[in-house]
């Protein structure tokens, strides 16, 4: 959520060439500001900044972004660095840019509620995020000279959920939107919480200065919290039970204790799911987001499905793109050690975005290219359009474990034994997870989360005891996965919760190289036998049949927990082999499971145990991971 | 071994801009190869280079390599001549001999050729008569030496110049055995403590174990080809050390690699081969070398001292330690290693202020050799240390006891507690972290969070430190354990947590974080059933509280105050050290389904005997 901000602020240093100082003059001098209050229907007035091209040869449409993290830098004499951006383009095609502190943020006035609830039923003066975009776009439209009546609107993060929210704001003007890794539902799988596990680091690195007060305007929010250690496993590993960062973060910061007194998903956070307004959706929409992005990656996806199913006659589509969160407005030939061999960022900004906005709030050019789903796959390195999403040739293959740390497409097949890998004679696989030594999301030391773990290379996980891997023979040719994946594992646990963490992982094989020329981060890091992480994802065992009632498990006792991993796009290629990893930490990206079934908001580092793991396969309790696969 | 052949190549380029052309040894040397006769009649291959300049005599300063005389040929010069370029400069005759039964010498060669104390004819040979033969044959033969010979040798050739000194040629006047390979059962190379060194051993044999069958100037390619790009995936995939000798590996072509599977303990083959045992009334002055932080040989290093200093106390016998891996004395400018920076060129200090005095004074009567007995280098502080013995007489041994909660004190408590582990061959606690096609030479200050973070590692630690802690000497880990199988090994390790205010050191990579550290000062593996004894390995009863006491090697380093000092207990240390089956009985025999988890308790009455220097 927050990081974007920094890395913008990063980026825009990392630039510096000739042409941009030009485009900065020239931005500059074609352009002016203005930074006015908007008044909505209730009173409150909105702090708005207008770009407007000084171009009078025609009418310009609108481009608005509506921001909780400031439309900075305030003052009418200061312009954004827009020439440090794709988004240049837009200003060379004279759109009038508009940015709006939302209600209770920054300069505007209001309390500010976060992802306000969509109220679909609004009367008189009452208010939310989709209401004050109509008002504002109802004052702009009519009041801001040289306007050609129609707006666009687009955002990233916390921006893309006041995208959705415009989107259902009705206001005819409104033509176009681009709600991009849009902030969607935070129990479930956005940012906070995915599956009911809480995000404690990201949550914890952002909050603390996103959720301070704001009594009146301000242009400066202050500093958020300094951690006194470092390296941030041992920070949350010594911070202990989540209890004790509440009351590190002070009381002040309201929503901290609102989701603490919300364990499950009960009605408060059911209001607080983006999807529940998107029905009858009139804009055409151009959902975006990333297929590594370790924020908002679930909400892109599951937005898009929701307004297909809820909202059928609306002109949507998606792309998503092998991205950290907002790459796509950035360098986007690599991630990590992987490499995409084309800048897919730069595609997606020529060939997808711009034209979306300069066809429909310009009538230029054409969206005949932009397909329902434009979907970069990995592994294989290539763009592909889909006429549906999930595309209508899948194949659900099963794949289950099997003998040995094995995977097969057989449940009835055996495997040999290899080294000196784990042995299985029995049926069932087993761990110990010790909730004080958790298993580390990621390797090395770090201080905040890296946006590179979503393809980090697993090696390090699959050498602890407590992670189990399971592998598959090498493919014999490509197998392209296109879709959501079910994990469906038979476990029994000793005790009366635990999590259940899934990746779906890309064994490369061990003479792999990319081709020389294509671009890197720079690092000589050794890609053969690499362990991609294609999809990891987290279920917290309690909210195995319910999100709003969790359940215990009786221990010893054979259960099966099914649940979903956020869409993949990704090719396996021949020669490579498809592995699984289980483990029930993943460390401090998600937080600890106390593994005894209680509130966990409310436990005690006294409630941490061990809890031994066993993951079955037998005949009747089968371990197996439904595999949306591409029909040759 | 290997690493060091590398570094030498390395150190040669590094080095020729301090010359003043790559031409100088020509211009300055005059090449003759010879074939010198031993007293059985085996001829070994000679390289000598003199001084063109004959206006006085010169000693010899030899050394005798398994790792090749060359470059052959006349016309062929090295580009750089003996320990170090101020040597070079000084004149010297270099001579550099192949061993027998290596490249272009006659005979067989012998792993670390035995020592024979009581030769009867001319065929009881070793490498101290071929020294002697060599040495002989030079001051007769060799134009312009003034009758003196030093001998030096890193490593491999360490180990030759040691072989030097029992019953020495009275011409040999100095010799400098750096990293010497000294005992490979108990701590030098091949393995430690019983425990074998299977990166290491697998890597060097390939190269260094090749047949030949007869002198050759190039052995051609390795025994086998094995790229893998993660040694660790390598070698928990190959399974039991029997599957070495796979036709694809070894296949027992080499008859080194046999030997090391033949003699899993401290038997008479080891034993003959451990030369310090024969370090006995030696009276030739020595300069013996070593680096903290060598991988291979920093056990030969401080035992080969200690060895002379004890069985030849009136010999002029002289140490020195400084911070340096395998070599690293031998570079042009050592100033950092790892996360550590010395704050001076420690290498060069070593050469021009210890070597070449060292070197000049009982060689050619110049200048002085006042170097003290014990010179080092104490990490902590970064400081050079002189010492009139070592260890120093003003040490303290210390015992910090592993106490519940992680603690790590001088106060005992709570003896009846322990702490538990399931120590799993099948994922055995990786020695470095990340993917590595090779040995990673900065494990041995690596940060060892990595490990921290794993349930099958065990860690004790004090509170930050009010005063400096220095450290000087051998270490002692004195642990009482229990384990449910009746085999295990025990890897303890000494590490220095920097606190949370330690600055990034240079070059950083992005986020990464020097504050809290676990710096790692010094690490050893004691394969459990030598508890007792190297020659009569011994079962553990399962379940039974045993004692396990090892020595690991010395350091000199200062635990700063606001530091903590840590320890880390686990089993393995992989791919560093092959896996214990966790089962008695003899490791090169094992089949894959021997290899068993096994429980590990470790007592709270085990402690670590700390040399704390007062």
């Amino acid at each position: 959520m927050y990081k974007l901000l920094l890395v913008g602020i990063i980026f825009s240093f990392s630039f510096g060439s000739t042409a941009q100082n030009l485009d900065s003059t020239w931005f500059v001098n074609n352009y002016s500001k203005k930074e006015i209050y908007i008044s909505m229907r209730d009173g409150v007035n909105l702090f708005t900044s207008v770009y407007t091209p000084k171009d009078n040869l025609e009418k310009h449409p609108f481009l608005i972004t509506r921001t909780p993290y400031s439309c900075a830098p305030y003052g009418e004499d200061k312009f954004v660095q827009l020439w440090n951006s794709y988004k240049m383009a837009y200003a060379k095609e004279n759109y009038i840019f508009v940015t709006q502190d939302v209600r209770g943020r920054y300069m505007s006035e209001g309390m500010f509620e976060d992802v306000r609830p969509f109220n679909k039923n609004k009367k008189g003066k009452e208010t939310d995020e989709a209401s004050d975009t109509y008002d504002a776009v109802d004052w702009l439209v009519k009041n801001i000279p040289g306007n050609n009546g129609n707006v666009g609107v687009f955002g990233t993060s916390y921006p893309g959920f006041y995208s959705t929210e415009a989107a259902l704001s009705g206001h005819p003007a409104v033509k176009a939107v681009s709600p991009q890794a849009p902030v969607t539902d935070w129990f479930i799988g956005d940012d906070f919480h995915h599956k009911g596990v809480f995000f404690a680091m990201d949550g914890f690195s952002f909050y603390p200065t996103f959720g301070k007060p704001h009594p009146v305007p301000t242009k400066n929010y202050g500093n958020g919290f300094t951690t006194p250690i470092k390296d941030n496993y041992q920070f949350y590993l010594q911070a202990g039970a989540v209890k004790n960062l509440a009351r590190m973060i002070g009381d002040s910061i309201k929503f901290w204790h609102q989701m603490y007194e919300h364990p499950n998903y009960d009605s408060w956070w059911q209001a607080r799911n983006a999807r529940v307004g998107l029905y009858n959706v009139k804009p055409a929409m151009l959902w975006v987001g990333g297929l590594f992005d370790a924020e908002d990656c679930y909400g892109a996806w599951n937005s898009y499905k929701a307004t297909e199913k809820q909202s059928p006659q609306t002109n949507n589509k998606i792309v998503m793109g092998p991205w950290f969160h907002g790459q796509w407005s950035r360098e986007g030939s690599f991630l990590g050690n992987v490499r995409f061999e084309s800048n897919t960022s730069d595609y997606f900004q020529k060939n997808i975005e711009v034209p979306f906005f300069q066809y429909y709030l310009k009538g230029k050019g054409s969206v005949a290219e932009i397909a329902e789903a434009n979907i970069f796959f990995t592994g294989e390195n290539q763009w592909k359009k889909f006429g549906s999403w999930p595309p209508q040739n899948i194949e659900e293959k099963n794949i289950y474990v099997i003998n040995n740390n094995q995977l097969s497409f057989s449940k009835n097949s055996s495997a040999p034994k290899v080294g000196g890998m784990q042995d299985a004679s029995k049926d069932f696989y087993e761990y110990i997870s010790d909730p004080s030594h958790p298993v580390p999301y990621t390797e090395d030391v770090h201080n905040n989360r890296t946006r590179e773990y979503m393809t980090d290379d697993q090696r390090f996980a699959g050498r602890r005891p407590d992670v189990l891997s399971f592998q598959m023979e090498e493919l014999k040719e490509d197998m392209t996965l296109a879709g959501p994946i079910i994990a469906h594992l038979a476990t029994s646990i000793s005790t009366t919760d635990a999590d259940f963490v899934v990746k779906l992982i890309d064994v490369f094989p061990d003479d792999f190289s990319y081709p020389q020329n294509t671009m890197s981060n720079g690092k000589d890091y050794p890609m053969g036998g690499y362990q991609m992480l294609v999809r990891g994802e987290i279920m917290r065992g309690k909210f195995r049949t319910s999100f709003e009632k969790p359940e215990p498990f009786v221990p010893g006792k054979i259960t099966h927990v099914s649940f979903e991993l956020p869409d993949v796009a990704h090719t396996f290629k021949k020669g490579h082999r498809l592995m699984i990893q289980i483990q029930s930490t993943w460390f401090p990206l998600a937080d600890r499971n106390p593994q005894k079934f209680l509130d966990i908001y409310k436990a005690n580092d006294s409630d941490f145990q061990n809890a031994t793991i066993r993951i079955y396969h037998t005949a009747t309790d089968e371990t197996k991971f439904i595999l949306p696969v591409i029909k040759k | 071994m290997k690493t060091l052949f590398f570094i030498a190549a390395l150190i040669c380029v590094l080095n020729v801009p301090a010359q003043p052309n790559s031409n100088f040894v020509k211009e300055n040397f005059t090449k003759t190869e010879t074939l010198i006769k031993m007293r059985d009649g085996i001829k070994l291959y000679t390289v000598i280079y003199s001084p063109k300049d004959e206006k006085e005599k010169y000693p010899i300063l030899l050394e005798r390599t398994p790792y090749s005389a060359g470059p052959y040929g006349d016309t062929n010069y090295a580009r750089r001549l003996g320990p170090n370029p101020t040597l070079m400069n000084e004149k010297y005759i270099f001579v550099y001999q192949d061993v027998r039964g290596r490249y272009m010498s006659e005979g067989i060669n012998l792993e670390v050729t035995p020592y024979l104390p009581n030769k009867k004819s001319k065929n009881d040979i070793d490498e101290s008569s071929d020294t002697y033969d060599a040495v002989d044959w030079l001051i007769k033969n060799v134009q312009n030496n003034n009758g003196r010979v030093g001998l030096y040798g890193i490593s491999y050739p360490g180990f030759y110049a040691t072989a030097s000194l029992p019953g020495a040629h009275p011409a040999i006047k100095a010799v400098s055995p750096q990293a010497p390979v000294t005992d490979e059962f108990i701590g030098d190379d091949a393995n430690h403590n019983g425990a074998f060194f299977l990166l290491d051993n697998f890597d060097f044999m390939n190269y260094f174990g090749k047949p030949r069958t007869g002198p050759v100037k190039d052995y051609g390619s390795e025994i086998f080809t094995e790229n893998s790009k993660d040694v660790y995936a390598f070698f928990l995939k190959l399974g039991p050390l029997s599957n070495t000798q796979l036709p694809k590996y070894f296949n027992h072509k080499s008859y080194i690699w046999d030997e090391y599977l033949q003699h899993d303990t401290y038997d008479a083959y080891w034993k003959a081969r451990n030369i310090r045992t024969n370090l006995t009334n030696i009276t030739v002055p020595t300069l013996v070398v070593g680096g903290w932080f060598d991988a291979e040989d920093l056990f030969g290093a401080l035992n080969t001292y200690s060895a002379i200093e004890k069985q030849s106390p009136q010999n002029n016998n002289k140490l020195v330690m400084g911070p340096w891996t395998h070599g690293a004395w031998e570079s042009a400018e050592w100033k950092q290693y790892a996360s550590h920076y010395f704050g001076s060129n420690t290498s060069k200090y070593f050469q021009d202020t210890l070597e070449a005095r060292f070197f000049n004074f009982y060689l050619k009567n110049k200048g002085s050799f006042d170097a003290a007995e014990a010179t080092v280098f104490e990490t902590g502080t970064n400081q050079w240390k002189s010492y009139n013995t070592w260890p120093p007489l003003t040490v303290k041994q210390t015992d910090y006891f592993f106490n519940a909660m992680q603690g790590l004190s001088t106060q005992k408590n709570n003896e009846a507690g322990f702490d538990e582990y399931v120590s799993d061959p099948a994922k055995p606690v990786p020695y470095t972290n990340g993917v590595f096609s090779r040995r990673n030479n900065d494990y041995m200050a690596e940060d060892q969070r990595f490990a921290a973070i794993r349930p099958d590692v065990l860690v004790y630690e004090t509170g930050e430190l009010t005063e400096d802690i220095t450290l000087a000497g051998k270490i002692t880990a004195d642990l009482q354990v229990s384990i449910t199988g009746s085999d295990a090994d025990f890897v303890v390790k000494l590490i220095d947590v920097l606190p949370e205010s330690e600055p990034n050191f240079k070059n950083a990579p992005r986020g990464f974080e020097m504050a809290g550290y676990q710096r790692l000062v010094r690490a050893e593996v004691m394969r459990g059933k030598f508890r007792n004894s190297y020659e009569k390995p011994e079962a553990f009863e399962p379940n039974k509280i045993s004692n396990v006491k090892f020595n690991l090697n010395d350091v000199a380093h200062t635990f700063k105050k606001g530091h903590k000092i840590m320890v880390q207990v686990q089993s393995s240390w992989f791919p560093l050290v092959d896996r214990n089956p966790q089962k008695f009985m003899r490791i090169p025999e094992a089949k894959e389904s021997d290899f068993q988890k096994e429980s590990i308790r470790l007592y709270h009455s085990s402690k670590i005997v700390l040399p704390v220097l007062k």
